[in-house]
């Protein structure tokens, strides 16, 4: 009886050896449990120590470390608020605005001769806290204030830096060409300069992002004015819909977000599936940062920023840009000094010494914030 | 096994309480006893009524293990008991010329037994001759007392019971002086706890036997740790920091604590200095000596093994401390971050 019952199985093991695969296709699958799982923040950090490696060198190590620990804050006062309550209660905490601190001793400077050269003027009215270096104290969450709009920001202070070094003047009309999600838009709003702001973003989830955070913090006629603008557009066809339009433009693109990659694994730029998008990115940059090239006035100002430590994405899309608007649209563009910039604010970051073009905060355990790269040009009439 | 060692044991003290009444005997002797053992190895041997030239006073484990001579020492033992029912201030004039016999100076003495009022001096007496009867030399017994005086309160019979079951573990002779110097409440602890520690070596940390006596003898702290936390330090040095338990035995690893183990680890790691390695043992880098790691002092290890600055590392401790703290109580931490609006 058993007999025949194992020749019918034996027969049907053959049957299935004699699958149409060929044989040079056939595999045997791994088990789900020995498959080597890779989390995408793994694979980053590979990738960085690849590449920042060489990059940094020595100063790779501090980078990492900070990196992988918790980053630092900074508390940005709402000016639409009671903005005197609050620096006051931030004062108490023992909190210190690293604005007033690094541009006050600058203003005595003209009395002293030693005028800065007009073009290098900062954004002003922005008020933002942090502690002192080494301090690793946190902000308590922002409160509702007095006119029912948040009292402040939580932000990384280096993300300050690009709206400070834009260097808006009262009336001027900007643009954020990637704004979501909010952060550098609301700091363009607080400066009190924008006669009209247009804040664009691809992604309709990450405008309502923007719209969620300009709702709790800037007031209603401000927001329903035609003061502020929110679009959903593409920014690479900025170029054709708004040419020389704007006085300043702020080009804060899509980047590897190096500190979020390390910690998220939701929506990593760094997970397989997204590789061809990656190794996109800098054309994709060098697009945006041409098309807002163009949307700037002749005699306006642009400013590239990214959070990302990579100078494939940093200087090399600055330099690609210029080149492209040259060679394509003859249009002139110088890239702006910052070294000064930097070194008003060296107490506060610690910047990379040396980058061909712009500025790059690096992160370091003793002040981490950053990564942030900025980079401003002069569209020249 | 057990049985010898108490055997021996008993030798031990048969000798010393010979030693001291033979001393005590011959008064003119006592002052030149220290410093020639020789001499008194001679007249021992003229009670015994033997030559026993090659056994020596300084190695008492020899001579110990005669037994014929041993036995000869016995009437001499209940010689001296029956001449100890005694008022009590010669009683205690006795304990202290015999603790000079065992070799403790004036000094010694006069702290040893200040040390615990309560404690009967005859009763003092048996413990610490029970202590030199292991082996162990008046001074390290001494610095162990003065450590710890609890030890003074133990009866012999705790003590007998103690020293057995650690020669079980084969923590014997030359290595109780380190034990007693490392940590003396190994004796005066509850027996479950120690067995609870050597469950936890063997059963969840998989050492082998030899592992824990050579792990016991050279950090005998670790005789005093909670087991279920010895064990998550094991299990961090194993699957964290992938260090086999050879490793661990050798590099001294569960001496140091958890808090200091993660902060120098995670430093490094995240650093980029250290990684775990693969299950064959493989790492992209190589790793730095674990001595260099533990070992060396906070100064040496940053600027030798992590090439960093020692306020980044200030500022690195309090972080991971903050990190520890949030990890344990994950709710909270989660509920705070959706409060927090980031930007990056």
């Amino acid at each position: 009886m058993a007999a025949p019952v194992v020749r019918g199985v034996r027969k049907l093991l053959k049957l299935v050896d004699f699958t149409p695969v060929p044989r040079r296709h056939r595999y045997k699958k791994k088990w789900a449990t020995t498959e080597p799982e890779f989390p995408a923040s793994r694979l980053a950090l590979q990738n960085f120590d690849m590449t920042y490696s060489v990059q940094f060198g020595d100063l790779w190590p501090s980078i990492r470390v900070s990196l992988l620990s918790e980053q630092k804050y900074s508390a940005l006062v709402n000016n639409f608020d009671a903005w005197d309550n609050v620096s006051a209660k931030l004062e108490h905490l023992g909190a210190k605005d690293f604005v007033k601190e690094a541009i006050s001793p600058q203003e005595l400077e003209p009395e002293s001769d030693l005028s800065p050269p007009p073009s290098l003027n900062y954004s002003p009215n922005l008020r933002c806290f942090t502690f002192p270096r080494g301090d690793i104290s946190r902000f308590p969450p922002a409160r509702l204030g007095s006119l029912g709009l948040m009292d402040y920001y939580l932000m990384d202070a280096a993300s300050l830096l690009p709206v400070l070094a834009l260097g808006l003047q009262p009336g001027d009309t900007v643009l954020d060409l990637c704004a979501a999600p909010g952060g550098k838009t609301l700091a363009l709003l607080q400066t009190g300069c924008c006669r009209n702001l247009a804040a664009n973003d691809l992604s309709t989830s990450r405008t309502g992002r923007l719209q969620k955070v300009l709702h709790s913090y800037v007031p209603q006629d401000i927001r329903e004015g035609n003061q502020v603008r929110v679009t959903s557009w593409d920014g690479r066809r900025w170029g054709e819909l708004e040419g020389d339009t704007y006085d300043r433009v702020l080009v804060d693109v899509p980047c590897t977000t190096d500190r979020h990659s390390l910690h998220e694994e939701e929506n990593n730029i760094f997970q397989r599936s997204r590789k061809k998008e990656r190794q996109m990115l800098p054309m994709l940059q060098v697009q945006l940062l041409a098309a807002g090239l163009l949307a700037t006035k002749p005699g306006g100002h642009v400013v590239y920023s990214t959070c990302s430590l990579s100078h494939l994405q940093n200087e090399y899309v600055v330099q690609g840009a210029i080149e492209l608007l040259a060679n394509q649209y003859s249009v002139k563009v110088q890239v702006e000094d910052l070294s000064h910039f930097r070194k008003l604010f060296m107490d506060t970051f610690s910047f990379f010494p040396s980058c061909q073009v712009g500025e790059l905060v690096i992160p370091n355990l003793m002040a981490n914030f950053g990564p942030m790269y900025f980079c401003k040009m002069h569209r020249l009439p | 096994m057990a049985a010898l060692g108490r055997q021996v044991c008993d030798w031990h003290r048969l000798t010393a309480l010979s030693w001291a009444c033979l001393s005590r005997r011959t008064p003119h002797l006592r002052e030149r006893r220290r410093m020639s053992p020789s001499l008194f190895c001679k007249l021992t041997t003229v009670c015994s009524g033997e030559s026993l030239q090659e056994s020596s006073c300084v190695r008492p484990k020899k001579y110990v293990l005669d037994p014929e001579y041993s036995t000869q020492l016995v009437p001499c033992l209940h010689g001296e008991q029956r001449t100890r029912v005694e008022p009590k201030s010669s009683e205690l004039e006795k304990v202290i010329s015999s603790l000079q016999d065992m070799g403790f100076d004036e000094a010694h003495v006069n702290s040893l037994l200040s040390m615990q009022p309560t404690v009967h001096p005859q009763q003092l007496l048996d413990i610490i001759s029970e202590f030199l009867l292991l082996g162990l030399h008046p001074e390290p017994v001494f610095m162990a007392m003065k450590k710890s005086p609890q030890l003074l309160k133990l009866s012999t019979v705790q003590m007998k019971k103690r020293s057995s079951y650690l020669r079980k573990l084969g923590l014997g002779e030359g290595k109780l002086k380190s034990l007693l110097h490392g940590c003396p409440e190994v004796f005066t602890m509850r027996q479950r706890d120690i067995e609870s520690v050597v469950k936890v070596l063997k059963e969840k940390c998989l050492f082998t036997v030899q592992q824990i006596t050579e792990l016991l003898h050279r950090c005998p702290a670790v005789f005093q740790e909670d087991p279920s936390k010895l064990e998550y330090k094991f299990q961090y040095a194993y699957f964290r920091m992938g260090i086999k338990q050879r490793d661990i035995v050798r590099s001294d690893f569960l001496q140091y604590s958890v808090t200091k183990i993660k902060q120098r680890h995670m430093y490094l790691e995240r650093l980029g200095r250290y990684q775990t390695p693969d299950k064959k043992g493989q790492t992209q880098i190589p790793n730095p000596l674990l001595k260099d790691i533990l070992r060396v002092s906070e100064d040496e290890f940053l600027a030798r093994t992590a090439c960093s600055s020692a306020e980044e590392f200030e500022v690195f401790k309090k972080l991971l401390e903050r990190e520890e703290e949030e990890s344990e109580s994950h709710v909270s931490e989660e509920e705070e971050e959706d409060e927090e609006e980031e930007e990056l």
